[in-house]
C-alpha cells in the first residue's frame, strides 16, 4: 500500500511541476507539432510514388513522428533525476520512510502520462491534416500504451546514464546521439523498401522499427497480431535492460 | 536520560580513498542540544549523512534512538527529522505544497497531516505566504520552510546541517529562536553542525570541535573555554616581516603571565591571565624590541581559541558567506 500511495504523491508533484512551468510545458507539446507540420509538409509528395504504401506521407509518418516525440520525454527523465540527485530532493527523500521503488516509479509513470498527452496532441494534429485512423477509439489507447511502455523501456537508458554519470549534459548527448540514426534508419519516416540496402539490414534489428511498424498497422491497416506482439516482444526486452540497469545504479545511489 | 547517539570508532573513507571521518566516539543524550563546530571539509556533513542512513559507515558502531544502524534504518527513519544543508526545497511547489509532500513521503495524511502542516506553517512564520511557489522566497523563508518540512512526522531527534550558513544576521536570530524553542519546549533532541562560532556558543549545550575528521575537544561550551584558562592578546603587526614576527613572537613569551604564543592570520595571539593588566607590559617590550603594532585587542576566550588551542589555525569566517550563494547561483542556471 505505501508503494502505491508513495507512487502516486511524486506523480502528481511532477505532474505539478510541468503545469507550474508554462514555458516548458508550451514548447514540449509543440516540439512535436513542429515536427509533424515540418516532415509533412517537406515530404509531402513522396506519398504519391510509386511503392509507396499509403496513399498520404502524413498518415505515414506520424506514427514515426509519434515515437520520436517519446525518445525525446524519454530523455527527460534521466536529466530530472540528476537534477535530483544534485540539488540533494533525492537524500532528502532518502532519510523519509518513503517507499523506494516509489521514487523511481513516480517518476516513470508521470513521464508516460506526459507522452500520452503529447500523443494524443499529435493524433489530434495528424486528423486534422487529413490522416486516417481506422481502428478508431480503441485503437488510440491500443498505440498509446504501446508508445507510453516503449517511452518507458527508453526512459531507463536515460535514466541510469543520469545515476551512474550525475551530469545532465551526458544524459542529453548521449540520448541525441542514440535517438537520431535510430529514428531515421528505422522504418519511422521512410519504407523499409526506401532505405539503402545496409540500413535496411539495421532497421530490421531497430526496436524503434518495430514499434512504427504495430503503430502504422493499428491506424492503417487493423490490428496485426503477430505485429503488435513483436513490438511489444522487443519493447519488454529492451525494457528489461534498460531498467535493469537503472535500478541497479539506483540501488548504488539509494544505499 | 539514554544516549540517543551512540556512536564509537566511527571511519568514513570515501570510494576515491578521502578519509573524511577518522575514528570519532561520542555521544549525545535525550533532550540535549548538541553540536559538531569545525571548518569546511572536517566531516560534519560527512558525520551527519552516516547518521542519518545516507552514508554506509566503513566502520564503527552507531546506535541511534536505541537502533543499530546498519539493520533498522527503517525505525531510525521513522523517528529522525533532517535539514540538509542544500536547500532541496522544490521550487515549483507551494510552501504549504512542500511540507504536505514532506509528510506525505512520511506516510502523513488526511486531517491530521493539514493541521500539524497549518500549525508547522504558523511556527515558522510563513502562513501569509504558505500559498505562494517556494521559489520565491528569500533564502531565510527557505531555510524556515525547510525546518518546518524536516519536523512534520513529529521527530524526537532533529539534525540541522548548518541551518544558518549563507543567512543574514536577523533571519539567523529567527532560526534560533525556533531551535531554542524546540529543543526547551517541545524536548526535541537536536544535533547541530555550524561553523559559526556564536552559533556553537549560544545554542549548544554541549559540542565536539571537528578538524580533518577528528574530534579534537567536547564538552560545554563554557567548559571548553574555561580549558583554555586565559584571556587572549591578538596583535597585528605594522611591518608584518617574517622576522620581524618571529622576533615579536620571543619578546611577547617572555613577558610575564603570557602562557602561550600562536601564530595567527596576519599576527600573533598570545593567551594570558588578566590580560588587561599585562597591556602596558606587552606594549613596552615590544616598542623596546623594535616591533610597532598595528593594533591590539584583549579578549575573554572564546570558542575560536579553544578551536586555535587544539588545532593552531582559526575558523576561518570569511569563507562562510560566499559558498551558498554560489551554489544558489549553479542550482538557477541549470533549471
Amino acid at each position: 500500500m505505501t508503494l502505491f500511495f508513495d507512487t502516486e504523491y511524486l506523480f502528481v508533484r511532477a505532474l505539478k511541476k510541468v503545469i507550474r512551468n508554462p514555458i516548458l510545458l508550451f514548447f514540449s507539446l509543440f516540439q512535436p507539432v513542429l515536427f509533424l507540420t515540418l516532415f509533412t509538409q517537406l515530404f509531402k509528395g513522396l506519398g504519391g510514388l510509386a511503392g509507396f504504401p499509403s496513399g498520404s506521407y502524413i498518415a505515414f509518418v506520424t506514427p514515426g513522428i509519434l515515437l520520436q516525440n517519446g525518445f525525446t520525454s524519454a530523455l527527460q527523465s534521466g536529466t530530472s533525476m540528476v537534477d535530483e540527485l544534485n540539488s540533494g530532493f533525492l537524500q532528502n527523500m532518502l532519510v523519509t520512510q518513503v517507499n523506494r521503488s516509489a521514487i523511481l516509479l513516480g517518476r516513470l509513470l508521470s513521464d508516460a502520462f506526459r507522452v500520452c498527452v503529447q500523443s494524443i496532441i499529435i493524433l489530434v494534429m495528424a486528423y486534422l491534416l487529413g490522416a486516417q485512423m481506422v481502428t478508431g477509439i480503441a485503437g488510440v489507447v491500443v498505440i498509446l500504451v504501446t508508445i507510453a511502455s516503449f517511452g518507458l523501456a527508453w526512459s531507463g537508458i536515460s535514466l541510469s546514464i543520469g545515476l551512474a554519470t550525475r551530469r545532465a549534459e551526458t544524459v542529453t548527448a548521449i540520448g541525441f546521439f542514440l535517438t537520431f540514426p535510430l529514428l531515421f534508419m528505422s522504418t519511422a519516416l521512410f519504407p523499409q523498401a526506401f532505405l539503402p540496402s545496409w540500413m535496411q539490414i539495421v532497421s530490421s534489428l531497430n526496436p524503434v522499427s518495430y514499434n512504427v511498424n504495430a503503430i502504422r498497422d493499428l491506424a492503417l491497416g487493423g490490428i496485426t497480431w503477430s505485429t503488435m506482439l513483436s513490438a511489444y516482444g522487443v519493447t519488454a526486452l529492451l525494457a528489461v535492460l534498460t531498467l535493469g540497469a537503472t535500478l541497479y545504479q539506483f540501488r548504488k545511489v539509494v544505499s | 536520560m539514554g544516549d540517543i547517539i551512540d556512536v564509537s570508532d566511527l571511519v568514513l573513507v570515501y570510494a576515491d580513498g578521502t578519509k573524511a571521518v577518522d575514528d570519532i566516539t561520542f555521544n549525545v543524550k535525550e533532550g540535549e542540544f548538541f553540536g559538531f563546530l569545525g571548518p569546511n571539509g572536517a566531516g560534519k556533513s560527512t558525520t551527519i549523512k552516516v547518521l542519518t542512513t545516507l552514508l554506509k559507515k566503513t566502520s564503527g558502531r552507531i546506535r541511534v534512538a536505541g537502533y543499530d544502524i546498519e539493520h533498522e534504518q527503517g525505525e531510525i527513519r521513522k523517528l529522525i527529522g533532517v535539514e540538509a544543508q542544500e536547500s532541496v526545497i522544490d521550487p515549483d511547489l507551494t510552501g504549504r505544497e512542500n511540507v504536505t509532500l514532506q509528510g506525505n513521503l512520511q506516510q502523513m495524511k488526511g486531517t491530521s497531516l493539514t493541521e500539524r502542516v497549518d500549525e508547522l506553517l504558523r511556527l515558522v512564520e510563513l502562513e501569509q505566504v504558505a500559498d505562494k511557489q517556494a521559489g520565491r522566497y528569500s533564502g531565510g523563508m527557505k531555510k524556515r520552510l525547510q525546518l518546518a518540512a524536516s519536523l512534520v512526522h513529529k521527530p524526537k531527534l532533529l539534525f540541522l546541517d548548518e541551518p544558518t550558513t549563507g543567512l543574514d544576521p536577523q533571519s539567523r536570530a529567527g532560526i534560533w529562536n525556533y531551535l531554542e524553542k524546540l529543543n526547551k519546549v517541545e524536548g526535541i533532541t537536536i544535533f547541530l553542525t555550524t561553523q559559526y562560532l556564536e552559533e556553537a556558543d549560544k545554542l549548544c549545550g554541549r559540542l565536539a570541535i571537528i578538524d580533518f575528521g577528528k574530534i579534537v575537544a567536547s564538552g560545554s561550551p563554557a567548559e571548553l573555554k574555561r580549558e583554555v584558562g586565559a584571556d587572549t592578546i591578538a596583535l597585528s603587526l605594522e611591518g608584518g616581516r617574517d622576522g620581524e614576527t618571529a622576533v615579536a613572537k620571543k619578546i611577547l613569551g617572555s613577558v610575564e603571565g603570557v602562557t602561550e604564543v600562536f601564530d595567527s592570520d596576519g599576527g600573533l595571539t598570545a593567551h594570558a591571565k588578566d590580560a588587561s593588566r599585562l597591556i602596558a607590559n606587552v606594549v613596552r617590550a615590544l616598542d623596546e624590541g623594535g616591533v610597532r603594532l598595528s593594533s591590539l585587542n584583549v579578549s575573554t576566550p572564546s570558542l575560536d581559541d579553544v578551536f586555535l588551542k587544539h588545532t593552531g589555525r582559526r575558523i576561518r569566517a570569511e569563507e562562510l558567506g560566499k559558498r551558498p550563494e554560489m551554489v544558489f547561483g549553479m542550482r538557477r542556471l541549470r533549471r
